[in-house]
């Protein structure tokens, strides 16, 4: 590790904690932080067929192996975007809810079975989803939230879920670790058939 | 005084202008010309702000300043430096964009004008600021992160553009 840059890089983070501190009263200021990053930030993490979908993600990263692991979080939130994009335009897609739920079942089916199916079959797979799950968030998103505040706190949520997954998905390196991490998928695939049978 | 001091605030007063300073920050801190393409960026701010001194008429500034922040978080995703003068076109058309969207709240000319020059400073120095941090982030995970911030930026910004264009905000 080059140590040679590490101040530097203390210095920058603590910069960035200060601007990011600057920011809160700014959008306070402008009414929206409150409103809209809060609103936006909250919305992935009050449905739970969206927080298990993208634990799920980040956990199969930990069997995919790098760069899938690493290529999740960057490219998931830019195919949602797509999804959301749809959405807000109220372009008709059909079957949402299901196919949100069925991407918690395969999804969590990867996981349980430890599926390293090659990176384009697993993009193409969790880009799909990630199409669903960007819909019915544009979709549903309210009218009079602020857009840029809302958009940012919805990203980032969706993108802390990934992590978390990811991080969980770490201990899969220990034997031990790596039954929890499996077992986990299981649980997920199961709250996937709850949630389509509630959909259907 | 105060003028100045609310115009070196104004960048950090606008969600959208944040979002573009820190992409953009992080897109000339990849860069190997960050001095050119950071130039790039002040010049194009001074010229926006310039036209607000001159009393240019309304502008999509807005639109066009989220589209470049599309545009440059899905570069920082990436991570694939763009040649030279693209750099600099992109970031100037940013800074511009964001001097256009960026009019003096005051009745007075003086303290109008105090606070555009006060808009240049705060908004250089906050891209300076960052594009010097990331310049710094040279270990895989720091560039990792830099990279899904950029996508996180893209993202939220193509949801914007979405938005506005669906409420019939877009140039309006």
């Amino acid at each position: 590790m080059n140590t040679d840059h590490q101040p530097h890089v203390i210095a920058f983070a603590t910069a960035a904690l200060l601007l990011i501190v600057a920011c809160a009263p700014a959008f306070a200021h402008t009414g929206s932080m409150r409103g809209g990053f809060v609103g936006g930030f909250a919305h992935p993490l009050f449905g739970p067929d969206h927080v298990v979908a993208m634990v799920a993600v980040g956990l199969w990263g930990a069997f995919l192996g790098a760069p899938a692991i690493w290529l999740l979080p960057i490219v998931f939130p830019l195919v949602m975007a797509g999804g959301g994009v749809i959405g807000i335009l109220g372009i008709p897609l059909p079957g949402v809810e299901i196919g949100i739920a069925i991407s918690a079942i395969v999804l969590g089916l990867m996981v349980m079975l430890a599926a390293k199916p090659p990176l384009l079959i697993a993009a193409a797979l969790v880009g799909a989803f990630a199409i669903f799950h960007g819909y019915a968030h544009g979709a549903e998103l309210p009218p009079g939230a602020d857009a840029v505040a809302y958009s940012v706190g919805f990203v980032v949520a969706t993108g802390l879920l990934h992590l978390t997954g990811i991080a969980f998905g770490l201990v899969a390196r220990w034997p031990a670790g790596r039954i929890a991490v499996r077992a986990a998928g299981g649980a997920i695939a199961l709250a996937g058939v709850v949630f389509l049978t509630a959909a259907t | 005084m105060s003028a100045l001091i609310g115009g070196l605030l104004q960048p950090l007063a606008v969600p959208a202008h944040i979002l573009a300073l820190l992409v953009f920050g992080l897109l000339v801190g990849q860069h190997r010309a960050a001095f050119l393409t950071s130039a790039a960026f002040v010049a194009g701010l001074a010229a926006g702000l310039a036209a607000i001194a001159f009393a240019v008429g309304q502008t999509p500034a807005v639109d066009v300043l989220l589209a470049a922040t599309a545009l440059a978080g899905t570069l920082v995703a990436l991570a694939r430096p763009l040649p030279i003068l693209v750099a600099m076109a992109l970031t100037a058309v940013a800074g511009l964009a964001l001097g256009l969207d960026s009019p003096p709240e005051t009745i007075s000319v003086a303290a109008g004008r105090a606070m555009l020059v006060g808009t240049w400073i705060g908004a250089g120095l906050v891209l300076a600021l960052v594009a010097t941090g990331a310049s710094y982030l040279t270990l895989w995970w720091q560039r990792l992160g830099t990279r899904i911030v950029g996508s996180w930026i893209a993202a939220s910004a193509i949801l914007v553009l979405a938005l506005r264009f669906a409420r019939g905000l877009m140039f309006d």
